[in-house]
């Protein structure tokens, strides 16, 4: 079960910074920094899913093995974690900019 | 390389697997300390487990195969048993308990060294997610 998960956003901050330089147009049509963090969410989702489902069947007895479900569960909390540091941040520069003096 | 920050985990985890199994065979060898009849007309035979690495260079581990102890068996003097031989003495299993309370106590600290570096990989991955607050 190899999930890879890189957990610097650099390549999402790469993403914003590619965004910033194009047109306003071209950020509508593409949308890519929203596609990046939709595509993130619905892996954390997975991940989340999958903790679950691996707890279910311990409980349940069709699995046996303990260290797998403290595998699945350590990963989806870790990129949990992220998530809702990478939303934190993107709340805060949202409350930032609408401080701002026009 | 390509960055995996559930290599650790992984690891980890597969030492926690790894040493889950050795406790599992010495629970064997000491419950069968004293089996004379392991169903093949012999006493039961010691286990070892025999770990490989599980990929080349950073690796898990893995058990590769559980191997038989193929010492000789003890003999003890009980003419009175059904399974004594013409002198009198029993084949009884080549297991040696204070072998074997090392081999749990190398099992139970491998698993605590294993469930510590996933302990602590954890907290470094929070510090890093600390530099997003």
């Amino acid at each position: 079960m190899a999930i890879n998960f890189n957990p610097d956003i650099s390549s999402m901050i790469s993403k914003a910074a590619e965004l910033k330089t194009q047109g306003v147009a071209e950020v509508q049509n593409k949308g890519n920094f929203g596609k990046a963090i939709t595509g993130y969410l619905q892996d954390v989702n997975d991940q989340q899913d999958q903790a679950n489902t691996s707890i279910t069947e311990l409980l349940s007895g069709k699995n046996k093995d303990i260290n797998s479900v403290v595998a699945s569960v350590a990963k989806a909390d870790m990129s949990f974690k992220l998530l809702v540091g990478v939303r934190n941040k993107l709340v805060q520069a949202y409350q930032e900019t609408m401080k701002m003096q026009i | 390389m390509e960055i995996n920050s559930f290599g650790p985990i992984d690891i980890a985890v597969s030492g926690l697997k790894a040493f889950g199994r050795q406790m599992e065979i010495v629970s064997s060898n000491v419950a069968n300390a004293r089996t004379t009849d392991a169903g093949n007309g012999e006493p039961y035979r010691r286990l070892e487990a025999i770990f490989k690495t599980s990929t080349d260079g950073i690796s898990g581990v893995e058990l590769d195969d559980v191997a038989e102890d193929m010492s000789d068996f003890e003999k003890m003097l009980s003419p009175g048993s059904p399974g004594a031989d013409a002198g009198g003495y029993v084949s009884m299993p080549n297991v040696q308990l204070p072998t074997e309370l090392i081999n749990l106590n190398l099992a139970s600290r491998g698993y605590q060294a294993n469930a510590a570096i996933l302990k602590r990989y954890q907290k470094m991955v929070e510090s890093s997610l600390e530099l997003l607050k």
